[in-house]
């Protein structure tokens, strides 16, 4: 750094200087306080004092009811690479999220290359049922069986977590409008897979991702988030809020993010959402440090650089 | 590897850190030492911190943020944010 150079106001982070998203803490949640910018640091005040927050080492910003957030704030932020998700008490998202970590669309053109053909995709959708089905063959389902497997899977999974903590379970119920409707487990299934959705939607961005194309699920602006979700709900989210719901001391949202926010270490969830969204579209060793080559397309040769000017070719 | 930060503490309290952590700035000390010898230091600098006096440690730990820190004495405060720990500068 030259002497006398001031103005770290305003002075933009470079890519390079930020921290790759897998070794990031997973999020931070936070309500009734006002978000902005003071003196380059996105803080959060609330009556008690200021909190700064570690903008640029954490993945996802989840802000809950009573929050607000200043334009400067976003702009951080956004330099920061975080992901912000406006949550309700229950499942009720709403998203914003900053421009890729990564410049390079290597990943994207991937994913919508095998979205785009109807065997690759198929491929893609069997391979995510088959990571869910470690022990069995399921090269050969048709995507019907593989929906059925997953269905049996899912209340198996709720059948005996419930009679292992000792819960009265009577089936997946929630209300999109009513948050706080429902039991304690409904309720803590859908804070626990809010928080899923959230980490996993930052793997996918911070890889210049799409989260709307979706192999399995289709039609929704996060349709590769629901995708890449289920891979873990089985083993992260869903034994979480029952054993949140069992074992509830005090608020039960919070006591299901901190239970989230340990497995998701534990399993380092970040690196290897990453390492599995590289695996399915194909490119496990695509490099993620590479610098971002900007390219124009050509039919026959495939690319030609861009920057160039190639009025004498014609 | 921890690292501890005294601010206005007796001079006695000082040297007898320097014992296991080596003093890299005023006050600041670094060093590896044991999670047991750690708390032991941890519970000799509360002792003998005397009035007005502040210390900050930070160590490693095996959660997200791959720190924990104690702080006794001052006014900012470390805040749980359900796992995660930040602090917290009170309003004037």
């Amino acid at each position: 750094m030259t002497e006398g150079r001031v103005p770290l106001s305003g002075e933009r982070v470079g890519i390079g200087e930020l921290q790759p998203v897998s070794r990031r803490s997973s999020f931070v949640y936070l309500e009734h306080c006002v978000v902005h910018r003071d003196a380059n640091a996105v803080v959060s005040v609330t009556e008690s004092g200021t909190t700064y927050l570690p903008a640029a080492a954490v993945g996802t910003l989840l802000l809950g009811p009573g929050t607000r957030i200043t334009h400067q704030a976003m702009l951080l932020l956004g330099e920061s690479g975080v992901v912000v998700c406006w949550v309700g008490e229950g499942d009720t998202r709403l998203y914003a999220w900053a421009p890729s970590l990564f410049q390079s669309t290597r990943f994207l053109e991937a994913q919508a290359r095998l979205v785009s053909n109807r065997q690759d995709r198929l491929r893609v959708a069997r391979q995510m049922y088959q990571m869910r089905f470690p022990g069995e063959d399921v090269s050969k389902a048709t995507m019907q069986r593989l929906r059925g497997m997953e269905g049996a899977r899912i209340r198996r999974t709720y059948r005996h977590l419930a009679s292992a903590f000792g819960i009265d379970w009577h089936g997946r119920h929630y209300d999109p409008n009513n948050s706080s409707a429902g039991d304690d487990v409904n309720r803590a299934l859908s804070i626990a897979n809010s928080v899923l959705y959230g980490v996993v939607h930052t793997a996918i961005v911070a890889l210049g991702c799409s989260p709307g194309l979706g192999f399995v699920h289709t039609g929704h602006s996060l349709s590769f988030v629901y995708d890449v979700a289920d891979l873990y709900k089985v083993e992260l989210a869903i034994p979480v809020a029952f054993e949140a719901a069992a074992q509830r001391t005090g608020s039960l949202s919070s006591q299901v993010r901190r239970t989230m926010r340990e497995r998701i270490h534990e399993a380092h969830l970040l690196e290897r959402a990453v390492d599995d969204i590289r695996l399915l579209l194909g490119t496990p060793d695509a490099d993620l440090g590479g610098e971002p080559g900007l390219v124009l397309f050509d039919d026959r040769i495939g690319e030609v650089p861009a920057g160039t000017d190639y009025s004498s070719d014609v | 590897m921890t690292v501890l930060v005294l601010t206005a503490v007796p001079v006695g309290l000082r040297g007898h850190i320097t014992r296991w952590l080596l003093e890299i700035a005023p006050g600041v000390f670094v060093g590896t030492v044991t999670a047991r010898v750690r708390d032991l230091m941890w519970q000799r600098v509360n002792e003998h911190l005397g009035e007005g006096g502040r210390a900050v440690m930070v160590y490693p730990a095996r959660n997200e943020q791959g720190l924990a820190f104690k702080v006794v004495g001052g006014t900012w405060e470390p805040v749980d944010f359900e796992g995660l720990t930040l602090i917290r500068k009170p309003s004037r």
